[in-house]
């Protein structure tokens, strides 16, 4: 008989912790200071909460098929760096320099798919040295200034991609609407599509995979370019929010994804991940950054929390996942 | 006679200096079980592996109905109806049944540009299958291989070689590690494959297993087959014994009470 009671079907799922774990959160912040709830910081929270999460969205379909991108951060800073470079010295338009900058994420995370599926190098050493070569690059070329941005007000790319607007007493920015889209389009992939059922296979068992006919060297280097041109996108959006391109910002936020994508239950070493945990996470994470902000804790101390939560998450995941597994 | 369904003539292989496979010949017939025997190291792991395109041959020939065919690669292997189930079976144990018994070939759901999977047809096939299999409990189709046991997971693995139409299963070492329940349960999946008009290849270490299913018994011994025509009910599990160690009934005798005071 398939088990039709609600709730232990619900406690059962991996998304349940993550989401109490908010839910108590948002709680305790905002029983400490209820300007925790206003629409300023509620708004100013999701700012820049979308921007990171765009890249966890990604990062939690490549590690689902078992590998992970440590250069995400890098291109983050270097892609609107060389947006800026091309509009500034007027060699294309604003838009065609974005086109560039996504072209060139794009074939950066070719690369990275190249060489850990063709030369069998682990994702950790490849991306790492992308890492530094995508980074080295923004700071060479930049001589380590921030690139000028003025002069974006108006461009219809701005519009498009941070444009603000007030709904209600809430400043809504058009990247949340990206990021709800691209949340919606990428847990559509993974649990009903099926190249779903590949990116899953292809980190649960890349042999039995590939015996199948799956494509899995295919799949993962798709993803790999799905997660460079996010964090390149993710990059351009906040440089035309905040009006700089700085080439070492993006500095951590590889790890930062990667804490965001396993707290929301997706398995570091590959074959289960969920978009909705991954979103759980993302939200974990900032909420705590800012409350503990509001809260009056040195903001120095903002690392013990995150690290506390991620070692608590995990234990939780695997008591689960034991659970799971002894087919209770 | 009609030309079996697997034909497999002079197969050579060679590890370097070592000979696997000396001019071994071998051949399955449809709708027939066809117990493979032999001690480590007599080549039964490098011919299966031959033959479901995990290694490739040094030399030799194989024939699936009378044509040549060349099997580079296991789903070469697939692709011309041979399809091996080892020990841990080729399963992704995040997925559940379903999601396992249709990966690389999942049903769409139109519109196919959605690139949907059909998940309740799936759901319906997996149920159907694994009720023909004979799994005895009601396991939902939705249930994740990893909480299934290891003679369920080899179901599963058998219903998706019967549901794909592979003319020939070759399970190795299927009943390694099962309780006894789960050996018949396994044993009884095998028969049920070849009552509905597949062939087997069975392969284990336990001889009164191999004895309980098969149609034939062949052996090798050394990269050679040395018997391909024992009828499991007219010899005896000693016989046989005897043909895998290549020893005379004495010598066997004498290996057995080597050291022992003999009674």
């Amino acid at each position: 008989m398939e088990n039709h009671s609600l709730v232990p079907r619900l406690i059962a799922r991996p998304e349940f912790g993550p989401f109490v774990l908010l839910v108590v959160e948002i709680a305790v912040f905002w029983s400490f200071n209820h300007d925790f709830l206003s629409p300023q910081n509620i708004s100013n929270t999701l700012a820049f909460t979308v921007e990171l999460g765009l890249i966890a969205l990604a990062m939690t379909l490549l590690m689902t098929s078992g590998e992970f991108d440590l250069s995400v951060g890098s291109l983050f800073g270097f892609s609107p760096v060389l947006m800026w470079t091309l509009f500034n010295s007027g060699l294309t338009s604003l838009e065609a320099g974005f086109v560039a900058a996504l072209l060139v994420a794009a074939f950066i995370g070719l690369v990275n798919g190249w060489f850990v599926t063709q030369l069998k190098i682990p994702s950790f050493l490849v991306t790492l040295g992308m890492l530094l070569v995508v980074r080295g690059t923004a700071l060479f070329v930049t001589d380590g200034f921030p690139q000028r941005t003025w002069s974006a007000e108006g461009s219809w790319l701005a519009e498009a991609l941070v444009g603000d607007f007030f709904i209600g007493p809430f400043r809504i920015y058009m990247s949340l609407f990206w990021f709800i889209a691209a949340a919606i389009a990428l847990g559509y992939v993974l649990t009903q599509s099926r190249t779903g059922n590949w990116i899953q296979a292809a980190g649960g068992n890349p042999s039995a995979a590939r015996a199948r006919g799956v494509n899995v060297s295919g799949v993962k280097i798709g993803l790999f370019v799905l997660s460079s041109v996010m964090a390149s996108l993710a990059g351009v959006i906040s440089s035309l929010r905040t009006s700089a391109a700085n080439p070492n910002s993006g500095t951590g936020y590889e790890l930062e994804v990667i804490a965001m994508v396993v707290i929301g239950g997706t398995a570091l070493t590959g074959g289960r991940g969920t978009i909705i945990g991954t979103v759980l996470g993302i939200l974990i994470l900032r909420v705590m950054r800012n409350g503990i902000v509001l809260i009056g804790v040195p903001g120095l101390a903002y690392n013990i929390f995150i690290g506390a939560i991620i070692l608590g998450m995990m234990a939780l995941h695997s008591w689960l996942e034991r659970r799971h597994q002894a087919g209770t | 006679m009609a030309e079996p369904l697997i034909r497999m003539t002079n197969i050579r292989k060679s590890y370097g200096r070592v000979q696997a496979l000396e001019d071994a010949n071998f051949h399955v017939n449809e709708r027939e079980i066809v117990g493979l025997l032999g001690d480590n190291g007599a080549g039964k792991s490098t011919l299966i592996k031959v033959l479901s395109g995990a290694v490739p041959l040094t030399s030799g020939d194989i024939f699936i109905r009378g044509k040549k065919v060349s099997l580079r690669s296991t789903s070469d292997a697939i692709a011309h109806g041979i399809e091996t189930i080892y020990q841990d079976s080729a399963l992704v144990t995040q997925l559940s049944i379903a999601r396992n018994l249709f990966l690389g070939r999942e049903p769409i759901k139109p519109p196919r540009f959605l690139n949907r999977m059909d998940q309740e047809a799936m759901n319906t096939v997996a149920r159907d299958l694994l009720k023909q299999v004979g799994i005895s409990k009601n396991i939902p189709p939705t249930t994740p291989i990893g909480s299934l046991s290891g003679g369920e997971r080899q179901a599963v693995a058998i219903a998706r070689a019967m549901h794909f139409d592979s003319d020939l299963i070759i399970l190795d070492e299927p009943t390694n590690n099962l309780g006894v329940a789960e050996t018949q349960g396994v044993l009884s999946f095998v028969r049920s494959a070849r009552d509905s008009g597949h062939s087997c290849i069975f392969i284990a270490h336990n001889i009164h297993h191999v004895f309980q299913v098969v149609d034939r018994i062949v052996v090798m011994r050394r990269g050679k087959v040395v018997a391909d025509d024992i009828d499991p009910k007219t010899t005896s599990v000693a016989e046989v014994e005897r043909i895998i160690t290549g020893m005379s009934d004495k010598e066997i005798r004498d290996a057995i009470t080597d050291g022992k005071p003999s009674h």
